[in-house]
């Protein structure tokens, strides 16, 4: 990774730096303009002698010359940059990209990862994603305040935190969180094997869409659907302070590096400092030297004890990106607690990524996620991967089915799963011109039933691109009785699928998706460049249903015989009783009892009575209880009432309003077919009929 | 009313599931077995000529309380059992160790089955020197349907279109000249619509216009009508006893019937009463007038007649209304 870099690059960075221009290298050198040029562009090397005289020029030693591993002169002032008010008076009080999400935990975490999943460096590897949870107080958070030179800032956000805005409110509930609690909450997300922020530092290239930008998603391959869009203002939502510190490790190198190339960027609104009034974002960064920049704040390369100090170390040359927000919060949540951040976290990544963290096998999982907390340096909660089996356990067996060819079309013992295509047609693009045709995508639906233990079940998981999960939906016209059951439908990429119509029906799906990519509906985008895209959608959800109901569907009730419905309707036998308004009756509500030495059975009857004007007269009966056939009656050697009754020849006498009775019963062993102890006895209530002897 | 029994019983619930199920050694559906209702469909649309189905059953029983139990010799069985066959076949089921669920088969022979058998489990042990005891059983059996296509427990009556005059059915010949007939002799009521009968068909199930409609709700409910009558007697003839005459609820679609009319016919006497009274007013026919009329009364109500008839009048009025204007 540290090979050599260029001398020409390290040149021209030296150069710029110093403010210095090649023609006045050259003046001070005496050579000419094109030499130096030369030098630059790498086309030619300078002379020993020559080597010499520069690293006098730049304040340096001819080492440093030859191994380029430092830049020449003493470090850059590191400082803060506010953007100045606009000129035409107009005062922003916040992003307006922020309050396009739900500033929760849960939906940073989503945004971020799959920010992290779309910019998967090397496909055969996954995107590792780690979230940590850092609590700094006392000295830890002195020594990262200072680092961060919070002594420049605190005016600004003293200033801020007086508007009486949504973002006022926010941020001077951070700043007395800070003040009084003399704690600070840091979230980092780190991504390895990732692109990192490669490009310039102003124009077009993943860099600059996350620092630079709003609203620019950078699209790297049609792949991802935008990375670093919309989802970016979700890292910014999350800080109480508006404020995240940035390190990324290059892919590509950029002005010849690749490690540690540092930038923070903090999101305030319009305020007033010292009279100067200002726009809202500010960096933390090396001042630009460049005329059209001047005194902007750029990224650096840092070194590894100011990215430390900055809690901004990675711990490995891995390419990709560290976020750490500072002042994190979950708005959504009921508790700012280090353990129940860390539990939410894990839940989110385990919701959202449990497809993307799937693995086959021969095929490894597209992400790996973990989450561990931190305080003052030390572990809290120790660093937990995110296993997708522990919440998804049926979701995530149905796709590795999938991933290893191991579906089956019909479902005949539990754990299987059935895969069947649903087909989407994707219509042509309006800009395609009207000849052209469109396009039949077959999207995999997965089924099996569900598990005993899932909460969740019954629903359509809907994913495309890299598996990431666009809506669950639920099923119509599923037939009655179907047994729960987990589907997952993969559209678009997440079939695994590469040919033409597969590109065409990701495109077509992304554009049916609203900035959140939460569900599949008509937008703005997809019946602009689409011509019958709603039908289409619907077709689809149709499609998927008939789908289902092919694997797990009943078949039509009274499939077996028709008949005129006019006619059929009317001999219904699950049909209720045509009598609304039936009284209740009394009923046996317990039985306790048990075999005496004589061998008769001793009962103790409760019974349940309903309320009526005039009492009842009922008529217990005790029975051996048998497998099938006919029961022998018993009769009774004795009968007592025990509470709310009276026993008057053999029969019970319940007064009105009693709503419970209780009598007492010694069967006649006379009249036992079999010993007591080999057989049950039931014992029920008959409404007495009137003396008919 | 459940038993008491003179040997501590189970308290715990005993959950029983059949998890897969195989005819003749070809898998089955899982969609052809409810969990939630408790039903497996033995059916296979294409064949009809199996000779065994297998389920795969697995049990979870109250384990704790069963090692804490006073029993001894505990075992787990499976019993299917079909009334109509006076089938009943016992299979035992197995704990492997380290399992926390008992297992086994049970054989369904198609031979010793008429329609519908029922899959009970039973815990089995010793109490105080006695063998065979029944610790506990599930509180619902399954239901093995060896004729639905559907896994459900309702099941409805068939209504079948025949031509009485010329058909197949050599039996229909003498009721030639009838409309239709209903036939409760069977595994389920099915109802016979008459083919050569010019028009019924047409009427039951294209009627067009306000009057035809009316028409054919009048005559679908004076089917109705008949068949609920007819369903009802013929489910309460068909009863069993205990020792001292009280009769058992029929079970399948007699059962429905008799549940759903005996409340109307004996308004105010309990369900097992008014299924006594009933018999005792059939058997003895003390009453049995008075009660004919008011089975006929509720199974108009079930036929939703009178609603019908009075659809028909206004129909029929205003069509006149018409012609006179």
């Amino acid at each position: 990774m540290e090979d050599i870099e260029d001398f020409g690059v390290w040149l021209g960075r030296q150069l710029r730096r110093n403010g210095m221009s090649q023609a006045e290298l050259a003046q001070q050198l005496k050579l000419t303009r094109a030499a130096v040029s030369a030098w630059v562009t790498g086309r030619a090397q300078p002379r020993a002698e020559v080597m010499v005289r520069i690293a006098e020029i730049l304040e340096t030693d001819v080492a440093t010359l030859l191994t380029r591993d430092a830049d020449a002169g003493s470090d850059r002032p590191i400082g803060w940059y506010h953007r100045i008010a606009h000129h035409d008076g107009g005062r922003e009080y916040g992003n307006a990209a922020a309050f396009a999400f739900d500033a929760s935990l849960a939906v940073l975490a989503r945004e971020a990862t799959q920010n992290s999943l779309d910019e998967r460096l090397d496909p055969r590897r996954p995107v590792r994603v780690r979230f940590t949870l850092h609590e700094l107080t006392g000295e830890h958070l002195h020594s990262f305040l200072s680092a961060l030179k919070w002594e420049e800032l605190e005016p600004h956000f003293a200033a801020a935190a007086r508007s009486r805005q949504k973002v006022g409110r926010t941020l001077s509930e951070g700043l007395r969180a800070l003040r009084e609690d003399a704690s600070l909450l840091l979230l980092r997300i780190d991504d390895y094997n990732a692109s990192g922020l490669t490009g310039p530092e102003y124009e077009d290239g993943r860099y600059a869409a996350v620092v630079r930008r709003q609203l620019d998603s950078h699209k790297s391959n049609d792949r991802a659907g935008g990375s670093y869009g919309l989802g970016k203002a979700t890292l910014w939502a999350a800080s109480r302070l508006g404020l995240v510190l940035i390190n990324s490790t290059l892919s590509e190198p950029h002005e010849g590096r690749t490690a540690r190339r540092v930038i923070g960027r903090l999101d305030l609104p319009w305020r007033e400092v010292d009279g100067v009034a200002y726009a809202g974002p500010a960096w933390l960064g090396e001042p630009d030297t460049e005329k059209t920049h001047e005194g902007v704040s750029r990224s650096w390369w840092a070194d590894e004890r100011v990215v430390a100090d900055l809690q901004l170390d990675r711990e490995s040359e891995d390419p990709g990106t560290s976020f750490l927000i500072v002042g994190a919060h979950d708005a959504a949540g009921n508790s700012d607690m280090l353990e129940d951040l860390h539990a939410e976290l894990g839940r989110a990544l385990s919701d959202n990524f449990w497809a993307a963290m799937t693995a086959g096998r021969s095929a490894p999982a597209m992400l790996e996620a973990s989450v561990r907390s931190l305080r003052n340096g030390e572990s809290v909660v120790a660093e937990q991967r995110v296993d997708p089996l522990d919440r998804h356990p049926a979701l995530v067996h149905a796709l590795r089915s999938y991933i290893d060819g191991e579906t089956v079309e019909e479902l005949t013992a539990p754990g299987q799963v059935a895969a069947t295509e649903v087909g989407l047609v994707v219509p042509p693009l309006r800009t395609a011109g009207r000849k052209a045709a469109g396009g039949n995508h077959s999207a995999v639906l997965l089924v099996t039933p569900a598990a005993d233990k899932d909460e969740k079940h019954s629903r359509i998981i809907c994913m495309r691109g890299n598996r990431m999960t666009v809506t669950a939906r639920s099923p119509r016209n599923l037939g009655m009785g179907a047994d729960p059951f987990q589907a997952v439908l993969l559209a678009g990429f997440a079939t695994g699928d590469d040919s033409s119509t597969t590109h065409a029906a990701e495109a077509f799906l992304r554009a049916a998706e609203p900035p959140e990519h939460d569900r599949w509906g008509v937008t703005e985008e997809l019946t602009a460049a689409y011509a019958n895209a709603p039908r289409r959608l619907t077709e689809f959800n149709s499609a998927m249903d008939t789908a289902l109901r092919r694997v797990i569907g009943r078949r039509v009730p009274g499939g077996d015989s028709t008949g005129p419905e006019v006619l059929r309707k009317l001999l219904r036998l699950d049909a209720p009783a045509g009598v609304g308004t039936r009284r209740g009756h009394p009923a046996v509500d317990r039985v306790v009892g048990k075999v005496d030495e004589s061998g008769a059975w001793t009962l103790d009857v409760t019974l349940t009575v309903p309320q009526r004007d005039g009492g009842w007269q009922l008529l217990p009966v005790v029975k051996f209880d048998v497998r099938s056939g006919g029961r022998p009656s018993l009769d009774w050697a004795e009968l007592s009432a025990k509470e709310n009754c009276e026993v008057v020849g053999g029969r019970l006498v319940i007064e009105p309003d009693v709503r419970s009775a209780r009598f007492g019963g010694v069967t006649a062993v006379g009249s036992h077919p079999v010993a007591a102890a080999m057989a049950g006895v039931i014992v029920d209530v008959q409404q007495a009929r009137e003396a008919s002897t | 009313m459940s038993a008491v029994y003179a040997y501590p019983t189970l308290v715990g619930k005993i959950e029983v599931a059949v998890r897969g199920a195989s005819m003749d050694g070809k898998p089955l559906q899982l969609s052809l077995i409810s969990q939630r209702d408790q039903v497996v469909a033995l059916h296979q649309v294409e064949r009809d000529d199996w000779t065994e189905g297998v389920l795969d059953l697995e049990v979870s029983l109250p384990t704790e309380e069963l090692a804490e139990g006073p029993w001894a010799g505990v075992s787990c069985v499976a019993v299917l059992t079909e009334g109509a066959t006076n089938t009943r076949v016992v299979s035992r089921l197995e704990r492997r160790r380290g399992d926390t669920h008992w297992r086994g088969q049970v054989r369904v022979r198609r031979s010793t089955h008429a329609s519908r058998a029922l899959l009970d489990v039973s815990v089995v042990g010793s109490h105080g020197g006695v063998d065979g005891r029944i610790l506990g059983r599930a509180d619902t059996p399954w239901l093995v349907d060896l004729l639905g296509r559907t896994p459900s427990r309702q099941r409805d009556l068939e209504i079948l279109e025949e031509d009485f005059r010329d058909g197949p059915e050599e039996w229909l010949r003498p009721f030639m000249d009838a409309p239709w007939l209903i036939d409760t002799t069977g595994e389920l009521p099915t109802i016979l619509l008459n083919t050569s009968f010019e028009g019924l068909s047409e009427l039951l199930s294209g009627a067009r216009g306000p009057l035809e409609k009316a028409t054919a709700g009048l005559v679908a409910a004076q089917i109705a009508g008949e068949a609920w009558a007819t369903m009802f007697h013929s489910a309460l003839s068909d009863l069993e006893f205990d020792d001292d005459g009280t009769p058992h609820f029929p079970g399948g679609w007699r059962e429905s019937v008799l549940r759903s009319m005996l409340p109307e016919v004996f308004p105010g006497l309990p369900l097992h009463d008014a299924l006594r009274e009933a018999h005792d007013c059939r058997g003895a026919g003390r009453g049995w007038a008075e009660v004919q009329s008011r089975i006929e009364v509720a199974a108009g109500k079930r036929s939703q007649m009178p609603k019908n008839l009075v659809a028909t009048i206004r129909a029929v009025s205003r069509a006149q209304e018409g012609t006179y204007r």
